[in-house]
């Protein structure tokens, strides 16, 4: 006999055992006997990556006029010749603005940088104990392939998540996307949410190494102002740092390359073999 | 000199007797060819027969042929014509059930072959990542021929390929996550 048919004469039972009856069929009305849920988004999650959206988004308003103003400046300089004409006063004043701006670009991001960074390493941890539990130490290599292609009816559209890396969106765009698409899903997105999981985790690693690039190019930085060095051009270990906080902030760097899609599906049953795993 | 001479010849009588009772050893190459029809039906009933007579050792090639060949005149039925001739094999003895699930399954089915196991992914799959996925890899290629080429089932072959793409970009963050809780 089903446990939910044993519940439906429930009225033969004693209350405690009625009680016990109602507590376990509600798991499985609500579609948890479908298989073990992936638990890769507890509200704990879900508020720090609204966080991190949050603090990303203070950043990016911080940063736009200054990263706008030293694009220009850039430009300025090559339009200008100013490659090697150290000579130059014209050339030596744009370089002088030049240094001014990188260095205003640091101070901000440095006053920034104490809270994104603690919102993103919070968001990597804990999506980081929830990637090893749900999907390194509960699953097996074929149990992870199932529940990324989920449970889906022939024919039906498939959700497809943006790979990371790809969106060209701000940062603080794409958690707000992130929080979304997890807030709104349902179960039967699980594969899809595996996905996102560790795209966001990635994407928090390769942010935390650019928060500690950053650090070090500002503590670099200051200690040549110390010594009354001035910048004179943009070195490539500073334009390393302004790309990268472009890339991972306004998602400039990012090219969109769309994974072949599936043709219309015909609609035909498909063949099952008795050999098909 | 008689003496040493009757030994050899039984020796050598020992020998041919041995290579005839284990058959495909003494099954010349080029009586394991297949027949070189382009119908897929015959070039299965070709198989079947050559692997009747003990060119069992042949397997490999004779499946690569009957692929491309399904390839010459692909069809959703191809799926089953396979299905059905390495369901045969196994009945014969020829493959083990195992075997003839993972020659289906390499070449007809979305789900991957090389990714599987029974221990937990930090354990089993992430020590041995870039392996698994060069073996992912090749087997997308044979899926191409399989489900592709052979058998029309453009979908679940592009279904295949984004699983790929979703695996690697899973165990990816999934192994670092692993890795960074041993340390």
């Amino acid at each position: 006999m089903k446990l939910t048919d044993r519940c439906r004469s429930g009225r033969d039972l004693a209350p405690a055992l009625a009680i016990a009856c109602i507590i376990a069929t509600v798991p499985l009305l609500t579609g948890a006997a479908r298989g073990p849920s992936l638990q890769l988004f507890p509200t704990t999650v879900l508020e720090d990556i609204k966080e991190t959206g949050q603090v990303a988004e203070e950043m990016e308003s911080g940063l736009q006029d200054i990263i706008a103003r030293l694009d220009r400046q850039q430009q300025l300089h090559v339009q200008s010749k100013c490659e090697g004409a150290t000579d130059d006063p014209g050339c030596a004043q744009i370089s002088r603005q030049l240094g001014t701006t990188y260095m205003e670009m640091l101070e901000t991001m440095s006053q920034r940088l104490p809270d994104m960074e603690r919102a993103v390493n919070s968001t990597r941890d804990s999506l980081e104990t929830r990637l090893r539990a749900e999907l390194g130490l509960k699953m097996t290599p074929w149990t992870l392939q199932e529940t990324l292609l989920g449970q889906q009816p022939e024919g039906s559209p498939s959700v497809e998540p943006k790979l990371r890396g790809r969106s060209g969106l701000r940062l603080s765009q794409r958690f707000r996307q992130y929080y979304q698409l997890v807030a709104q899903s349902g179960r039967n997105t699980e594969h899809s949410l595996a996905v996102v999981a560790s795209d966001i985790y990635l994407d928090m690693e390769e942010a935390s190494v650019l928060i500690a690039q950053t650090r070090e190019e500002i503590g670099r930085a200051t200690l040549l102002e110390e010594l009354n060095q001035s910048f004179g051009v943009i070195t490539p270990e500073m334009q390393a740092v302004v790309d990268g906080v472009k890339s991972i902030l306004f998602g400039e760097a990012g090219q969109v390359v769309e994974l072949a899609g599936p043709p219309p599906g015909s609609g035909e049953v498909a063949y099952q073999s008795p050999l098909e795993w | 000199m008689r003496k040493t001479a009757r030994s050899a010849a039984a020796i050598a009588a020992l020998l041919t007797a041995l290579f005839a009772a284990s058959g495909c050893a003494t099954t010349p190459a080029s009586q394991c060819e297949l027949s070189g029809t382009r119908d897929l039906g015959a070039s299965i009933a070709s198989a079947k027969s050559r692997l009747g007579e003990g060119c069992v050792a042949h397997f490999d090639r004779y499946m690569d042929q009957l692929i491309d060949v399904a390839a010459g005149d692909p069809t959703a039925d191809n799926k089953q014509a396979f299905s059905d001739f390495l369901l045969w094999t196994s009945d014969q003895g020829l493959l083990s059930r195992r075997q003839a699930q993972e020659t289906w399954n390499r070449y007809f089915n979305i789900k991957f072959v090389s990714l599987r196991g029974d221990y937990n992914n930090c354990a089993q799959t992430c020590p041995v990542k870039a392996r698994v996925m060069a073996d992912m890899e090749s087997e997308l290629a044979d899926k191409e021929r399989g489900l592709l080429q052979a058998a029309l089932d453009q979908e679940s072959y592009y279904r295949a390929d984004r699983l790929l793409k979703e695996t690697e970009l899973v165990l990816e963050a999934t192994c670092r996550a692993c890795a960074a809780g041993g340390r």
